[in-house]
């Protein structure tokens, strides 16, 4: 029975120790005072932290991380379903071993080298500006490809598309291939068939890969320093640089702020695709 | 409403082997047909094929006359019953008979009336708005077949919709099954590997083998006439006996110096096989047996026993005997058989595929 409760316990501690306390810290520090005397926190409640939000600006990178989490997630899901599905349904397996390990492999290397590499194909000078030149599409390089939010979006999808074909693969399993084959020979085409089985099907899986790719987004900074254009921000950059000048009340209002809508976004989704279903035996 | 199949000279490739090989077929409509085979005999690929799941290398597939070997499984006037059933997880009972209806833009209303006929049909009437996950496996079966019966199908395609019923359903669902065929007027076409279904259910079965087709018949035909010698061992025929001679005319065979009447016609290399269910023992030093045969052992097998008795030139074949007539002979002695008419049939050897 010891050794029962000690596998229990370790984990719990750990989530406790390591995931629930500084999450208490940082929302109970938003709301104490900063002390610009000595640079650092009273235990005075104080709503300054959150009012600061409000000025220089902030809130309008926090409402653009957010949108940018979004679209950066749903793109990821519209390249993860043909992905996936190419994986489940169509591959041997082997050629769906080898897809696996293309999606995987890149993550072998730093987020740094990998932003980096976009801005030497996306570049004036780069493959994408010299092919779309060679076709005649364009007489000058196109200089929006980088620095710019378009270069922000191809890096954070590239980098964070796995988060959002891994649980869809998972939710995959669950669609048996018959029941693709008995909704053909029921009449229902392609598209008829992705819509009606396949989607209600995934949903949860969806779902999840969606929150991954979210809040992967919400914590990036690399993408949005190396292939941003000028002035372009976003929330751990802006968290970063008020930490700078030990604005700590600022920093974790902005911190919990994130949580908040997060936290909203997951219960709501919860509600509304049964997260829990991706868990559950797929062969029911 | 039902419908005639041509199947003409089908051949499928999947890698080095051939699953069909040159099949030709022609099935009646509204007629009871069993394609009976072992795994990997081809014919499940025959029956992808008829349900529009696969293409062919060569040959046709024709629907009343018409050609419809490219086009796909939504477009084909054929409903399959799905090994595992395939019923759709996250659709009730009733949502999942009504889908091909919903497919093809039927009205509402129009939906419910035909899913609830459906469901009477099969003796599942109130189960409409029940989960399918949590049917058991005949009610599961039930709503598979009025899924694909909803659709009022020409043919309807059951794929070994009987393995993984435990045997009392089984026997229930095979009844089943011949009673909806009566309802539907449908043709329905069967693959399995089990004969009892075949049998009994079958207006006409083909027995497949390596991609081919071995015999194509009425059920009784396979006993009174198999086509060769893999086709009346698979029928359960397992006594064929080399012959030493076969008599001009063919009327009557000789094996290990014994005449034998026979039925059937004589091949080069022909077989004679004895039907086990035509054999009988003649009571022991009675009268003139037209077979003699050595005793060499006595299984016993419950509510029979087998005995397996040997020609003079070693040949062997079993007999099933009554437990107490058994009981009074010993290994060594010697076993009197009587051949009932027709219990002798020449058949052809099995010629080993031509590839």
């Amino acid at each position: 029975m010891p050794r029962l409760l000690l596998i229990v316990l370790l984990p719990v501690l750990a989530v406790l120790v390591l995931g629930v306390a500084p999450l208490l810290t940082v929302t109970t520090w938003s709301f104490w005072t900063w002390d610009p005397a000595t640079y650092w926190i009273r235990p005075e409640p104080s709503l300054a932290g959150y009012g600061a939000i409000l000025e220089a600006g902030r809130w309008t990178v926090l409402a653009d991380t957010l949108g940018k989490g979004l679209l950066a997630a749903l793109l990821c899901l519209l390249l993860a379903y043909p992905l996936t599905y190419a994986i489940h349904f169509l591959s041997g397996p082997r050629l769906a071993l080898l897809l696996l390990a293309a999606i995987t492999i890149p993550f072998f290397t730093s987020s740094l080298i990998r932003a980096f590499s976009w801005r030497l194909v996306l570049g004036r000078t780069g493959p994408v500006n010299a092919f779309l030149q060679e076709l005649g599409l364009v007489a000058r390089p196109l200089d929006w490809l980088l620095f710019s939010d378009f270069a922000v979006m191809v890096g954070l999808v590239a980098s964070y598309m796995p988060f959002a074909a891994f649980p869809l693969l998972l939710s995959l399993r669950r669609v048996e291939p018959s029941y693709l084959a008995a909704a053909q020979d029921l009449g229902a085409g392609f598209w008829r068939i992705v819509r009606t089985i396949i989607l209600p099907l995934t949903l949860p899986g969806a779902f999840a890969g969606f929150l991954f790719v979210l809040v992967m987004v919400i914590g990036s900074s690399t993408e949005v320093q190396m292939l941003g254009g000028a002035g372009a921000s976003i929330v751990s950059v802006m968290v970063n640089d008020v930490m700078r000048v030990a604005n700590f009340p600022l920093a974790f209002a902005i911190s919990t702020v994130v949580l908040v809508v997060l936290l909203a976004l997951v219960l709501a989704g919860n509600r509304a695709f049964r997260l829990a279903r991706l868990f559950e035996d797929p062969s029911w | 409403m039902a419908i005639e199949i041509r199947i003409e000279g089908l051949t499928r490739d999947f890698g080095p082997v051939r699953a069909l090989d040159d099949v030709s077929l022609e099935i009646a409509a509204g007629e009871f047909f069993t394609l009976l085979g072992s795994s990997g005999s081809g014919k499940s690929t025959l029956l992808k094929m008829l349900g529009g799941f696969d293409r062919p290398d060569r040959g046709r597939i024709l629907f009343d006359g018409q050609d419809v070997t490219l086009l796909p499984a939504n477009r084909r006037p054929a409903n399959t019953v799905f090994q595992d059933l395939a019923l759709f997880p996250h659709m009730s009972v009733a949502q999942n008979v009504a889908y091909g209806l919903r497919v093809q833009g039927i009205g509402r209303r129009e939906q419910e009336r035909r899913v609830g006929e459906a469901l009477a049909l099969v003796e599942l009437a109130d189960f409409g708005g029940r989960n399918v996950n949590l049917l058991s496996g005949g009610q599961r079966q039930r709503v598979a077949l009025a899924r694909a019966l909803v659709m009022e199908p020409g043919i309807l395609l059951l794929d070994e919709p009987l393995t993984g019923l435990d045997e009392r359903l089984r026997e229930q669902m095979r009844d089943e099954f011949g009673r909806l065929h009566q309802r539907t007027g449908a043709t329905f076409i069967l693959v399995t590997h089990n004969q009892d279904e075949a049998l009994t259910l079958s207006d006409r079965m083909a027995i497949m083998h390596r991609g081919r087709i071995e015999q194509t018949d009425a059920p009784p035909r396979f006993f009174d006439a198999p086509a060769n010698a893999f086709v009346a061992r698979f029928v359960g025929i397992d006594a064929l006996l080399v012959p030493e001679g076969i008599e001009a005319g063919g009327a009557a065979a000789v094996v290990a110096g014994q005449r034998l009447p026979v039925a059937g016609r004589a091949v080069p290399g022909a077989l004679v096989a004895l039907r086990p269910d035509r054999l009988a023992l003649a009571p022991q030093g009675e009268g003139d047996a037209p077979l003699v045969l050595r005793i060499a052992e006595i299984q016993f097998r419950g509510l029979h026993s087998d005995i397996r008795a040997r020609f003079d030139d070693g040949q062997g074949l079993v007999v099933r005997a009554p437990v107490d007539i058994a009981a009074r002979l010993a290994p060594g002695d010697p076993l009197h058989l009587w051949v009932q008419p027709g219990g002798a049939v020449l058949v052809a050897p099995h010629a080993p595929s031509a590839r």
